[in-house]
């Protein structure tokens, strides 16, 4: 987008793309979107309930954790899935989508990502036309493939014309702020405190999309057995606010 | 993180006629696979040849084939053993109290710690109805490294009704340690396997201690069906100078990780989970988290913890569930000198 604008070359309808795509952008990720950022806690009820996360300090560090976690796993098939689109590759997104599956370590995570990639897909399917998703929906139903959300998303981002990197900040704003939305009703934390954090996060985005677009489906990795042993407290536990 | 990325910079020590010589005379350990990792995104930086003996010299170059089966009695027994130094495996020992039938085997060697360059491979096969129980005899630590990296594949093939017990030693990573390791597990969906890694932050009292001073562990362990259906891909890479395993959410105020897969039918995983409780136990420093793997491939167990002999206990425990729920048996006290 950028250097379009360097450039100065842009054309009307490069002008009316990069208005919708930004406007698309906004939309996917706005907190009204069905699938945006809505309440999902992450484990974060668990670690406040168990004095883990208790103030504005611990919930940076927890939050700063889970958005390398997702960095490294679903936003590396969100962006493999971004490529395949535009290739009109649908055997790589079908991949990318049972590679993500397999790397779920969780029970409640790959619930979550499966029940929000469907829903994603439907909600995509009714905006706007796209054969790929609705191939990639039609075989969520006959479940032959999982269908993750990061990977409808990568699909609808391209789709929508928004490009990987923005895509990349969506989903890393998508994390952050569903976790901070979180604390706000169950960490003594404000709204300031909150927004410092999401605003002070940003700017470790663009170095972990540097290495994350390097990555293949095979180099996801993850290394956060603390967050782990909280999701599992969590599963096993009988005290929930939240969908998790 | 200086340290690394100077090494590929560092002058050849030997002149060139004494590496031609080297070059040329070569010798590989030989009629064992490869094991390279030099196509993995997180070794780049570690792909300089050592300048001391290289890559894949004999002695340096470990391989060993362990294979159970059942005798023409029906006990299990050590069939076949495959091996190149410095990897060592004696005979297999019957000294399981509750389950006097059970292989017992230690995995040995003979070169003291993984140094760089090292390159290992482990291929256990558990055949039909077999079982077996394979340990280490002592930690394995991983030197300090300067130039290269150590690597490791192991192959555990489990078939129809077989079962393994997989419990090594804790590993020690010391000052700028690179490792690197595959795991795959290729398990019938009527057989079991309990694989179990314990990995410390690093040698705590060595000099003023170094704590998560190494310079990267990358351990990868997938699991198929013997048809080659995928059912999970765990990998975790841990960089300590790119992001602090202290840090909350990672391993928090804890030192020692150990990691469990258990590949087991549906029916024995739904029991062992509902048994395993996940708790965070703050006055003995022991966290535990269970969950189930993709695909109703089996159970994962993570432990976190600050005492060996507790994080090992913790692991026995839960193996012994494991083995409850397959064998009706459960694991004996442990030996007091282990």
């Amino acid at each position: 987008m950028s250097t379009r604008t360097e450039k100065n070359k842009e054309t009307p309808a490069d002008t009316g793309a990069r208005f919708r795509s930004i406007m698309h952008l906004l939309q996917f990720t706005d907190s009204t979107f069905p699938v945006g950022t809505f309440s999902f806690s992450n484990g974060l009820e668990t670690a406040s309930f168990e004095k883990v996360v208790h103030d504005a300090d611990t919930l940076r560090e927890f939050v700063a954790s889970q958005a390398v976690q997702a960095a490294f796993s679903d936003g590396v098939a969100a962006i493999q899935s971004h490529r395949a689109y535009l290739r009109g590759d649908y055997d790589a997104i079908a991949a990318a989508d049972a590679a993500l599956y397999r790397f779920k370590m969780n029970a409640e995570a790959r619930l979550m990502l499966q029940r929000m990639g469907k829903k994603l897909a439907e909600l995509s399917s009714h905006l706007f036309e796209s054969p790929l998703i609705t191939r990639w929906l039609k075989e969520i139903k006959d479940e032959k493939v999982p269908g993750t959300y990061p990977v409808g998303q990568g699909m609808a981002y391209a789709a929508a014309g928004v490009d990987e990197k923005e895509m990349f900040c969506a989903h890393q704003y998508g994390v952050i702020n569903m976790v901070l939305s979180a604390a706000l009703r169950c960490v003594r934390v404000s709204h300031y405190d909150t927004q410092k954090i999401l605003f002070d996060l940003a700017a470790r985005a663009e170095s972990l999309y540097e290495e994350a677009a390097r990555m293949n489906v095979d180099d996801m990795n993850a290394f956060f057995p603390q967050l782990d042993i909280l999701a599992s407290l969590h599963e096993k536990g009988n005290m929930r606010m939240f969908m998790n | 993180m200086s340290d690394r990325s100077d090494m590929s910079d560092q002058p050849d020590l030997h002149p060139p006629e004494i590496k031609t010589i080297m070059e040329t005379t070569k010798l590989k350990t030989a009629s064992v696979p490869e094991v390279d990792f030099s196509k993995a995104h997180e070794m780049q930086p570690y792909l300089r040849e050592p300048d001391q003996m290289y890559v894949g010299a004999p002695g340096k170059h470990g391989y060993l084939k362990l294979r159970f089966a059942l005798d023409k009695d029906g006990k299990s027994i050590l069939r076949e053993i495959d091996r190149r130094v410095p990897l060592i495996a004696q005979q297999e020992l019957y000294f399981d109290k509750e389950m006097p039938e059970m292989p017992c085997l230690y995995i040995l060697s003979s070169g003291g710690p993984n140094v760089d360059g090292d390159r290992y491979q482990q291929d256990i096969i558990v055949e039909k109805d077999a079982f077996g129980w394979v340990s280490t005899g002592a930690a394995t630590k991983l030197a300090e490294m300067k130039y290269n990296y150590s690597g490791m594949i192991q192959n555990i093939v489990l078939e129809e009704g077989a079962y393994l017990e997989f419990m090594p030693e804790p590993v020690f990573p010391c000052r700028h340690t690179r490792f690197i390791c595959d795991t795959r597990l290729s398990v019938h969906p009527t057989a079991t396997v309990f694989y179990s890694e314990i990995y410390m932050g690093g040698r705590k009292y060595y000099g003023d201690g170094e704590m998560f001073d190494y310079d990267i562990l990358s351990v990868c362990s997938h699991g198929e069906r013997p048809d080659g259906e995928q059912l999970f891909r765990e990998k975790f890479v841990i960089d300590p100078a790119k992001l602090d395993p202290r840090q909350l959410g990672v391993m928090g105020k804890f030192e020692i990780f150990a990691n469990v897969i258990v590949v087991t039918p549906k029916e024995n995983a739904d029991k062992i989970y509902a048994e395993t409780p996940a708790t965070l136990d703050r006055e003995r420093m022991l966290a535990t988290g269970i969950t189930t793997l993709p695909n109703d491939a089996g159970l994962l167990f993570k432990v976190l913890g600050n005492d060996t002999g507790l994080v090992k206990k913790t692991i026995r425990e839960f193996c012994s569930r494991v083995r409850m729920a397959v064998k009706g048996k459960p694991l004996p006290e442990e030996f007091p000198w282990r």
